[in-house]
């Protein structure tokens, strides 16, 4: 299959057309990857928030939970 | 809930587009007018094709949430609408490309697809601002939802007037006039189903991260309580779920 698609290959004429053709394909791989970019952005808050809900729930089961018991000193 | 298959629809998308750019590049055939600039026709026509598809994806899903009150088909219609604008945009600067290789022009304003095309996306980007505007959620999603009908009716109408239109610059893709040979047009089915994949999982995304957002709003909610400044929802154009 890989061999009969190599043999059957139309060559690459990089010439004038070649910047239009590239510059098409980037700008779908460009915006691709400012989404990427902008879902890691996202992410990242999503994270942020979650840490600090975290805390303020930790801090929290704290403050509601009695105090350790004290180990008699007396003899 | 919408993380639900995400890896494997990502997979599959990456594999596709892969394959895709394989047979562009080296397995279609040059075409003899406008040899290899025609490789472009490859990943703007699919993203027209996707767009437009999207468009009228979201238009049915407002008539579900109209019709159900859900406020998740409004947010799924929000998200389909946002990424076929974003497509659209692809689409647009593509085709500009295509043009300037092609006639030597970035923009030709009598070519009646160019300018149908420019039509929707204008109208479209109208959406956004549209539901800013409106501050009450359910008269936003309301307005919203009626504003995504009639536009997704609008664009098979319009695709419909300029194919009925008697000046043909554009090349066609599809219908009885499309004469693309079987190297082509395989290349051209696989470049589609790549976009369309791509499309279906960028909206799988976008709907995963709001449906995060707005579970991550409700445990703060619960934790912290609404007297929290954080908490308070600002004006958006995002549907709250």
């Amino acid at each position: 299959m890989f061999a009969f698609v190599l043999t059957d290959t139309p060559a690459l004429p990089l010439h004038t057309a070649g910047k239009y053709v590239a510059g098409a394909y980037v700008v779908l791989f460009a915006i691709v990857l400012i989404y990427v970019a902008i879902m890691a952005v996202r992410l990242s808050r999503i994270e942020r928030e979650l840490g600090d809900l975290l805390k303020r729930s930790e801090r929290s089961a704290e403050a509601q939970s009695p105090p350790p018991e004290r180990e008699s000193t007396l003899a | 809930m919408y993380g639900r298959g995400l890896r494997t629809l990502s997979i599959a998308t990456v594999a596709v587009m892969a394959i895709a750019l394989g047979l562009v590049f080296f397995y279609a055939p040059l075409e003899a007018e406008q040899g290899f600039l025609q490789k472009i026709f490859y990943v703007h026509v699919p993203l027209a094709i996707v767009s437009l598809c999207g468009f009228v994806a979201g238009g049915l899903m407002a008539i579900q949430h109209l019709r159900t009150r859900d406020p998740r088909w409004d947010m799924r219609s929000y998200v389909t609408i946002h990424m076929s604008l974003i497509f659209a945009v692809a689409t647009l600067i593509t085709g500009s490309i295509w043009a300037k290789g092609s006639w030597g022009h970035w923009w030709v304003w009598s070519e009646p697809t160019l300018v149908s095309f420019l039509i929707v996306f204008l109208l479209y980007a109208t959406y956004q601002p549209l539901r800013f505007a409106i501050e009450d959620p359910e008269l936003q999603s309301r307005y919203a939802s009626v504003f995504a009908i009639v536009a997704g009716a609008f664009v098979p109408l319009n695709f419909l007037a300029v194919r009925l239109s008697t000046e043909y610059l554009h090349p066609r893709v599809l219908g009885s006039s499309s004469n693309l040979p079987a190297k082509m047009q395989l290349t051209f089915l696989v470049s589609l189903l790549g976009i369309a994949l791509l499309y279906l999982t960028l909206c799988k995304y976008e709907l995963t991260a709001k449906h995060t957002r707005a579970q991550l709003r409700a445990l703060r909610r619960t934790l912290v309580g609404e007297g929290d400044p954080s908490y308070r929802r600002s004006r958006s154009a995002v549907p709250s779920l």
